[in-house]
């Protein structure tokens, strides 16, 4: 696996791409690539070319049924490195509050 | 979305007195997790999880100690992730100004972070109640 987070967060620091996923999460279910692309104003290709980085970041899958290709969205890379984020803030918000408590005892 | 943690804080403190807390031994077992801690480039320090029956400790590298920057990799044992934490201090006219940044996770791939969120939940988020109320009473105690 070569989906590095950084691919992720770049991923998504493209306004549209992160429309598009974002349209796909609340969808809740596989869309077929048309029906994603006439959501925006933007060609087909345009919207497949998002598409790929997106499935290329991990963050949405591309299956094909029949003749069509549908997408999904996999939040699950995002919320991981929320929860990272979030438990290191508390940490660090609790450590350093501590320090200050230490040295106004210690001066 | 960022992918690292910045925090600042000022201490009503003189910058050395500080940067002592910081980088001391004794000091850092004080306020913050019993340690064996050298501030110097290369040195593998060691922060014991006060729970050692089921925390693992964090240990590291000193990457950088000069007054008054320090720079230390940060490994949960017994996890493949390293990421990195940074303090800077800064004097102003009535104290000292902390920087801290806590980077690195953007270096890992999709599965590896994966797996080091299903260490913490493992247990490693289980023991922070348990480090801040030891936190506390030591340094209440003090």
């Amino acid at each position: 696996m070569q989906d590095k987070i950084t691919e992720i967060l770049k991923a998504i620091a493209d306004p549209t791409r992160r429309e598009i996923f974002h349209a796909l999460v609340i969808a809740a279910t596989a869309l077929p690539i048309t029906q994603v692309s006439s959501q925006f104003d933007i060609s087909r290709q345009g919207v497949t070319k998002h598409l790929k980085t997106l499935e290329n970041a991990g963050l949405i899958q591309i299956s094909s049924k029949g003749r069509e290709r549908f997408c999904t969205a996999d939040a699950t890379p995002l919320l991981e490195i929320s929860k990272w984020l979030k438990f290191y803030e508390k940490f660090w918000d609790d450590t350093l509050s501590n320090l200050g408590s230490y040295l106004d005892q210690n001066p | 979305m960022k992918d690292q943690i910045k925090k600042e804080q000022f201490f009503n403190h003189s910058i050395s007195r500080v940067w002592n807390a910081i980088t001391q031994q004794n000091e850092i077992s004080n306020w913050f997790l019993p340690a064996d801690f050298k501030a110097e480039v290369g040195y593998q320090y060691t922060f014991n999880s006060p729970d050692k029956e089921h925390c693992e400790p964090i240990i590291g590298v000193i990457q950088k100690a000069d007054p008054y920057t320090l720079v230390y990799t940060w490994i949960i044992k017994g996890t493949n992730v390293e990421t990195t934490v940074k303090w800077e201090l800064e004097e102003t006219t009535d104290g000292t100004k902390l920087l801290l940044e806590h980077s690195g996770i953007s270096n890992y791939s999709g599965t590896t972070a994966i797996e080091m969120f299903n260490n913490f939940s493992g247990g490693w988020d289980n023991c922070i109640d348990g480090l801040s109320n030891y936190l506390k009473q030591e340094v209440h105690a003090g």
